[in-house]
């Protein structure tokens, strides 16, 4: 070794020839470039969600825009961007939330292990059943904390033993310890960051392999949000998660991929999302490829 | 390009504070190296003494700098090429401070070579070496303040000179004779060679983390052509 | 010194600034006018209470509860409200049968499964104005459509009173209240989280399922309440009965042996304020007071629903809060 330093340089790039300065600029350029259009980020999972040219309106306003993405097993995918870009929108997608507006309607393609989620043939309550969702919001029932956690369950007509399955989906959240002895006692009357991780067994009840989470940690306090953080890097062993977060170190902890969306407004001054890089965590935070996510990540935006 | 405006900008002033410390830093460095060359060539022991004066600076603005930075990193949580600057600069604050104290131990070395008879041929040896290892230092410089690639990458072929030089003084040694008093000089001139040697090293790390900065990616420079694990041999 | 003195004027102008201010007049007097205003109503809804139940106890002090027994006659001490009570129970029965389920199925149709364009906008801004037709024009309705249904005999209705039975009367107060049942129903539903059907639809719930077990159980409350609204309305309503055939006569009689059938739509009836307006017209001194005890009657009634309601109420809400 050479330096007097030993930080263990290594090297990322294989460019070879340093005598060519152009040759070895062109490479890198060429390296950059490769990685922002990266959309298999992790090629050895399998593929949950496969979207392409997703475009989402909203009777005549376009929310978002050709959006082309893989979401991979087992990871945390997180969605960022600044408000407006569609990020939720995207999200609403996968579990076909967006049928409850009337006025969606989604364009492109979006196949759930290889099926076609708009299809003709498929319903969109079984779809739920497979992908579940946590909202901003916590948003337990107004029941005790049994009964939210067996309802999905039970209308989907499961016959198995419910004390089991509220034991199990309860210490899978990390709320076991806190309510075992009150689980007659309602959902609501737990602390923000309780009521929300019972919206999240609540959400693994029905035993889905994805879980859509929609800004879960907003309306909580640091400590609650950490302790959800926590749960979700558990939960990834088991369990396919895409989160939208408006935090960016929330983003740059917990997820393995980061697709980052921005705004474009046109000429009649319409504002549509569009996704503008999507690839691994790491890469994005340390060094995005392009120019517009360096700067939102760095606070210069306009 | 629509007009952007820096909502980080209490974070990006104090960042560009930090860096203005820690180039001030290699600055005083290069002074340094001017002087404790010149001042162990002609062996003027004021001129050494000076140059020690100089390291107190670089060491007082490397504990600054440390304290700075943690700071900086605990408010603001810095990401993408802000994260990279934060890093490398924490690099360059240790580089630079190691810079000064080679440049203290060739200060040393005029001290303790006080009154010994001089080796004219290691002296212009040594002034070679110096002459080398400043410009090393300076382009390392411009090419980090102008962001230039290029520029950085010239380094390493500035620093296989140096490592000559420093490879072959061993070679002088044995050409000395066996004079005891010059023996002695010559055999601590063999660490200002060494110290300068370090200091280019330490001139291609700064062009290193320089590249890291602009392309975000960590390459090692490799040297053409010379094997750089001989050159590291202990002496 | 000097800054002594410059910090003391500071303080000095601090406390004239923040210290003595007053409450503005203004303030004092509008809250005063308000108060004023509340306490004359309850003041003249006093009166008028204290008043009535002071006109009414003659009646309850020498008839007592035989008062409430007796049935309808000419003769002030013998004449009682019996028939009425009974009408206006039967009255309120069809009320509850028809315009509840219906009321509330609309309202849930509207609100849930109705998608918000031109005509559902159009059809919900026509049930607010219906629920503001004055009620003649319903018991003209009911004059021409219920009473003509049953007078073509559909139950065998031919002579006697020709149509003019308690099932014609309980339809046209029905689809009198209808429109209040569904504003109210309506206004429950909207009340409820958004988030409550995200949960439940995005656990694998369909619309029924959400509806059902998650919507109607928490706007409960709120529907049971405009219920007690739309019973009251109901129990106080006249003019539209009379157009719909309640008997306004004091020569009133039902046949004892009447079967149910029989009952319903071949004998009249009456309701308590087609009593109580029969009461106050008469000219004989006794009724005077017979009127006031009607409307204390009725008054108890209603206090006794809304009592029920406000039970009921509570008790639900205790379950699912």
């Amino acid at each position: 070794m050479n330096h007097e330093q030993g930080d263990g340089l290594t090297t990322d790039i294989d460019t070879t020839s340093l005598e060519s300065a152009t040759e070895t600029a062109l490479a890198e350029e060429a390296i950059r470039v490769a990685k922002a259009a990266e959309t298999v980020p992790r090629a050895d999972q399998p593929l949950i969600f496969d979207v392409g040219k997703l475009t989402v309106y909203y009777g005549t306003f376009r929310a978002v825009k050709d959006v082309d993405m893989d979401i991979r097993q087992n990871q945390i995918t997180a969605l960022i961007g600044p408000s407006g870009c569609g990020k939720s929108t995207v999200l609403r997608c996968f579990n076909r939330m967006n049928d409850l507006i009337e006025t969606a309607r989604v364009e492109g393609k979006v196949e759930y292990h290889g099926v076609d989620l708009y299809g003709e043939r498929v319903d969109p309550v079984e779809v739920r059943r497979r992908i579940g969702m946590v909202f901003q919001k916590p948003n337990p029932f107004p029941k005790s904390i049994y009964e939210n956690i067996v309802y999905g369950p039970k209308i989907a007509g499961w016959k198995g033993n419910y004390d089991d399955l509220v034991e199990e989906t309860l210490t899978k959240a990390a709320l076991w310890d806190e309510v075992k002895d009150k689980l007659k006692e309602s959902g609501m009357a737990l602390s923000g960051g309780q009521q929300q991780r019972l919206c999240i067994a609540r959400a693994i009840a029905t035993s889905p392999d994805v879980v859509l989470m929609d800004e879960p940690c907003s309306s909580l306090d640091p400590i609650a949000t950490l302790k959800i953080e926590e749960l979700m890097l558990e939960l990834k062993k088991d369990y396919t998660i895409v989160i939208v977060t408006h935090n960016m170190q929330q983003a740059a902890r917990i997820s393995d991929q980061t697709a980052f969306f921005s705004v474009r407004v046109d000429e009649q001054g319409q504002r549509t999302g569009y996704l503008v890089e999507y690839s691994q965590t790491d890469e994005i935070f340390t060094s995005p490829g392009q120019k517009l996510t360096e700067d939102y990540i760095t606070g210069r935006f306009g | 390009m629509t007009d952007v405006t820096d909502t980080n900008l209490h974070f990006h002033q104090e960042l560009e504070s930090l860096e203005h410390d820690v180039l001030s830093m290699v600055d005083r460095a290069e002074q340094m190296v001017e002087m404790a060359v010149e001042a162990v060539c002609i062996g003027d022991v004021a001129l050494a003494a000076q140059v020690i004066k100089l390291d107190d600076d670089i060491d007082r603005i490397h504990l600054d700098v440390h304290g700075h930075w943690t700071k900086l990193m605990a408010r603001f949580q810095p990401l993408g090429s802000d994260l990279r600057k934060m890093t490398v600069l924490l690099q360059l604050n240790q580089t630079f401070e190691r810079m000064g104290d080679q440049c203290v131990n060739i200060a040393k070395v005029t001290r303790l070579n006080e009154g010994l008879p001089r080796v004219e041929r290691m002296v212009e040896q040594i002034r070679e070496m110096g002459d080398l290892v400043r410009p090393m230092i300076r382009t390392a410089s411009e090419a980090y303040v102008r962001h230039d690639l290029e520029e950085a990458r010239l380094l390493p072929d500035m620093d296989s000179p140096v490592d000559r030089l420093n490879a072959n003084m061993y070679k002088e040694i044995v050409a000395v004779g066996s004079n005891p008093q010059m023996l002695e000089w010559a055999s601590k001139i063999l660490m200002v060679a060494r110290a300068l040697e370090r200091i280019g090293d330490q001139a291609v790390d700064f062009a290193e983390q320089t590249a890291y900065l602009i392309t975000g990616a960590r390459t090692e420079f490799i040297k053409p052509g010379l094997n750089r694990s001989a050159d590291d041999s202990p002496i | 010194m000097s800054a002594h003195a410059e910090a003391l004027s500071a303080t000095e102008l601090v406390r004239q600034s923040i210290e003595g201010r007053r409450l503005s007049p203004v303030d004092t007097l509008v809250a005063f006018t308000l108060l004023f205003t509340l306490l004359s109503s309850v003041v003249i809804l006093i009166t008028l209470l204290a008043d009535t139940i002071a006109a009414a106890m003659p009646v309850f002090q020498s008839r007592g509860l035989s008062f409430v027994t007796d049935s309808l006659s000419p003769s002030a001490e013998e004449a009682g409200i019996w028939q009425g009570i009974m009408g206006s129970l039967a009255l309120i029965g069809f009320v509850i049968v028809v315009a509840f389920p219906l009321g509330v199925a609309a309202a849930v149709y509207l609100e849930e499964y109705a998608s918000d364009n031109r005509v559902t906008r159009f059809i919900g801004a026509n049930i607010r104005n219906l629920a503001g037709v004055p009620s003649i024009v319903y018991g003209i309705l009911g004059l021409f459509l219920f009473v003509e249904i049953f007078m073509g005999g559909v139950f065998g209705a031919e002579g006697g009173i020709g149509g003019r039975n308690v099932i014609a009367g309980g339809l046209t107060l029905a689809v009198l209240v209808l429109p209040i049942m569904i504003i109210t129903t309506a206004e429950a539903l909207r009340a409820v989280p958004r988030g409550l059907r995200d949960a439940s639809l995005a656990v694998g719930a369909t619309r029924w399922e959400t509806i059902r077990h998650h919507i109607l159980p928490v706007a409960f409350p709120a529907i049971l309440t405009g219920s007690v609204l739309t019973i009251a309305r109901a129990f106080g309503e006249s003019a539209a009965l009379l157009l719909a055939g309640a008997q306004l006569s004091l020569y009133f009689s039902v046949a004892n042996d009447a079967s149910f059938v029989d009952l319903v739509s071949n004998q009249p009836y009456t309701a308590l304020p087609i009593i109580i307006y029969n009461f106050a017209r008469q000219p004989q001194a006794g009724f005077v007071s017979l009127t006031a005890a009607a409307i204390v009657v009725l008054l108890v009634m209603l206090l006794t629903v809304n009592a029920a309601a406000v039970l009921a109420r509570d008790r639900f809400e205790r379950r699912y809060r």
